[in-house]
Order: structure tokens, then C-alpha cells, then sequence
């Protein structure tokens, strides 16, 4: 099956032989006419291939958002609008992250408030072991105990502490939602601005015979968006090489002090 | 430092804002308040009684750095210390802060070292 590209090339060489031939016959008029008929074909043709270009990229989100849903089986109902869909999915994921880490976070919480009993036990700990030590004097056998019993308090203490710490990591790298969650929402606001223009592509090639020209597309506002001139949030930086990025809190730093701070 | 200060912690990721409060509380300050933007943290100082504000950049609604910007155009708020914490780190956007008037700038991922090093820092230098 030729495509609509290939129909138009073999048309093309046909009213081009047709238009050759009306020349050397002298019919001028029929021969403006048939210059007009290419002209005409040749947008309805390219109107009609992106017609076909953009339904297929439609249809492909569509299928794509409807298998991330029977994967992700969050709910049973057929639904239409596919970005709704895509967009419903990924904020589904960001519900997610975010209510395993509040419930990473709860037992971290849980386990810190453990970390605190432990410490309460060694203060009371620390009671008895005097008390050891004044029984020491009394009876030889106790010799030393005092001594040794006070090491391995300190190394308790001490394993106590680097607990806490790894518990206050686990807290703290659950940032991963934070930082996985704004891109995705910049993925979903990518998803439905493609998704609009998209649609707004297929109005356009369906009302191909009504349109004049190709020059007539709406002007992209892209471009004026991207001439913003405020410096604006972007969201975490995923190219961590690129030289205007920072890649750590030392090159934050590094630069904060070349400007006095 | 006063551990009875009062922070406004501002992200509008709950996560986040929970991870700054814990951390925080490691340091010994648990007087804290929360808002998840912008526009919903502007009426919180203005009403007074925050000592120090903790800001996300990248916000729905009104961003950390118009929020800054507010902050020191208020007459009431202008010498609040504020820190940033954001995972914006184009360095244009952290000369940005830095013009706005920014006291501090955490990026994302940080770690709980580094927090602590710079609410240390910006209140060792307020005095």
C-alpha cells in the first residue's frame, strides 16, 4: 500500500505529463488550472499525512497509559482521555513514594523513640554501676568488674549513638520523594501540553479543505515561553555535568562565597 | 542560638517538610509550623512571631523565591533570616537567591550534616 507521501509523487508526475501535454496544445486556462489542483493536493496531502502522524502518536499514548494501568491495576474504569489517564497514573506513583516514605518515616520514628529508652537505661546504668564500685572495696572477687562494666557501657553508648545517626539518614534519604516527585510532575505537565497540541493537530488536519496554507498552524508560544527572562524553578537538574549546574553543596558553597557570602 | 525560636518550614512536598522538622529537632528546635507554599506561608509571617524561615524553591502556587523576595519587602519581615532548600542548582538560580536577599542555600539531596552546618553558620553570623 503506497502511502499518502508516494500517491502524491505518482500524481504529481501524472498532472505534471497532463500539464506538459495541455501546454503544447496552447490551453493556457486549463493549464492554470490544473497548476491549481497541484497546489491544493499538495496541502491536503501533507495536511492528511500529519493527520495520520498525529493520531498514530495519539493512539500510541493511549495504548501506552492504558497498559501502565492495567499494570498498575489502580482502577477498573475504561477512561477516554488517555492524558487524564497518563497524567492520573504519575500522580499516582507520586501518592505512593510519598505514603511509603511517611510510613518509612513512622518507624524510623518509632525505632528513635526506642534509641531513647536505651538511653534512659544506661542513665539508670550508670546508678548501679556506682554502686558496684562501692561494693568493690567490700569484696575482692568483684575486682575490676567496676572498671570492665564501665567499658562495655561506653561502647554500648557509643553503638547507641551511630544508631541514631543511621536512623536519621534513613529519614533523611527519603528525600528521593521529594526530588522524584518534581520530575515527575514536570513529566506530567510535559505529557499534557504533547497531549493538547496533539489534539489540537488532529482538529486542524480533519479541517484540512478549510485551511489555506500550512503557514496558517498557530504560532508556536513555545518559543516566547522559553524567553522568559525571571530566572524560574526548574525542578531538580538530572544532567549533573552540565556547566551552569551545580553537581554538590560545595559548589553551591564555592559560588555563594565568590559573591561576599 | 535560641532553641525556642519559632520556624516556618515551607515545601510542598510533606516528605520533605518532615525531614526538615526532624533534623531540626535533632538540633533541639521543635517549635515549628508548617505551609506547603508560597502564598499559604506569606499570611503565617505576616501574622508575626517566626523567628526563621526554611523555604522550598519550586512550588505550585506562589515559589520560594517570590516568597523571599516578599519577605524583603516587608518592613516587618526584611531582617528574617531565610534559608533555602531546593533542588534547583542552576548556578544563575543561586545567584538569583543570592540577589533576592537568601541567608542560606541547601541544595537537594542534602545531608543532615550539612543542614545542620548551615542554620549554624547563619546564625553565627546574625550573632
Amino acid at each position: 500500500m503506497k502511502s499518502g507521501i508516494g500517491q502524491f509523487e505518482m500524481e504529481l508526475q501524472h498532472k505534471a505529463q497532463e500539464l506538459v501535454s495541455v501546454l503544447d496544445g496552447g490551453d493556457l486556462a486549463h493549464a492554470m488550472e490544473i497548476i491549481q489542483d497541484l497546489h491544493e493536493f499538495r496541502h491536503q496531502v501533507f495536511f492528511t499525512e500529519v493527520g495520520h502522524l498525529t493520531r498514530g502518536l495519539h493512539e500510541a499514548i493511549k495504548a501506552f497509559s492504558n497498559e501502565l494501568g492495567s499494570s498498575l491495576q489502580v482502577d477498573d474504569e475504561e477512561d477516554d482521555n488517555a492524558d487524564a489517564d497518563a497524567a492520573d497514573r504519575l500522580n499516582y506513583v507520586i501518592e505512593v513514594t510519598e505514603k511509603n516514605a511517611h510510613e518509612t518515616m513512622d518507624r524510623v520514628d518509632n525505632a528513635l523513640s526506642l534509641v531513647d529508652r536505651l538511653d534512659s537505661q544506661s542513665e539508670r546504668f550508670t546508678d548501679l554501676l556506682s554502686l558496684v564500685g562501692q561494693l568493690e572495696k567490700e569484696h575482692d572477687g568483684l575486682n575490676g568488674v567496676y572498671d570492665r562494666t564501665c567499658a562495655v557501657k561506653e561502647e554500648s553508648e557509643q553503638t547507641i549513638k551511630t544508631l541514631r545517626a543511621e536512623l536519621t539518614d534513613i529519614v533523611v534519604s527519603q528525600s528521593y520523594q521529594d526530588i522524584t516527585g518534581q520530575l515527575i510532575r514536570r513529566v506530567i505537565t510535559l505529557v499534557t501540553n504533547v497531549e493538547s497540541h496533539l489534539i489540537g493537530l488532529m482538529e486542524m488536519a480533519a479541517k484540512v479543505e478549510k485551511l489555506s496554507g500550512i503557514e496558517s498552524a498557530p504560532a508556536s508560544d513555545q518559543e516566547q515561553e522559553n524567553k522568559k527572562v525571571e530566572v524560574q524553578a526548574e525542578g531538580p537538574q538530572v544532567k549533573k555535568n552540565s556547566p551552569d549546574v551545580v553537581s554538590n553543596q560545595d559548589e553551591v558553597d564555592d559560588l555563594l562565597s565568590s559573591l561576599g557570602f | 542560638m535560641n532553641k525556642d525560636m519559632k520556624i516556618l518550614v515551607v515545601d510542598d512536598f510533606s516528605t520533605m517538610r518532615r525531614i526538615i522538622k526532624n533534623l531540626l529537632k535533632d538540633l533541639g528546635m521543635t517549635n515549628v509550623t508548617e505551609a506547603d507554599d508560597g502564598q499559604t506561608a506569606l499570611p503565617i509571617l505576616k501574622q508575626g512571631g517566626i523567628d526563621f524561615l526554611v523555604t522550598d524553591w519550586n512550588m505550585p502556587g506562589m515559589t520560594g523565591i517570590d516568597l523571599l523576595k516578599e519577605v524583603r519587602s516587608d518592613p516587618n519581615l526584611a531582617s528574617m533570616p531565610v534559608l533555602m532548600v531546593t533542588a534547583e542548582a542552576k548556578k544563575e538560580q543561586i545567584i538569583a537567591a543570592a540577589q533576592a536577599g537568601v541567608n542560606g542555600y541547601v541544595v537537594k539531596p542534602f545531608t543532615a550534616a550539612v543542614l545542620k552546618e548551615k542554620i549554624d553558620k547563619i546564625f553565627e553570623r546574625l550573632g
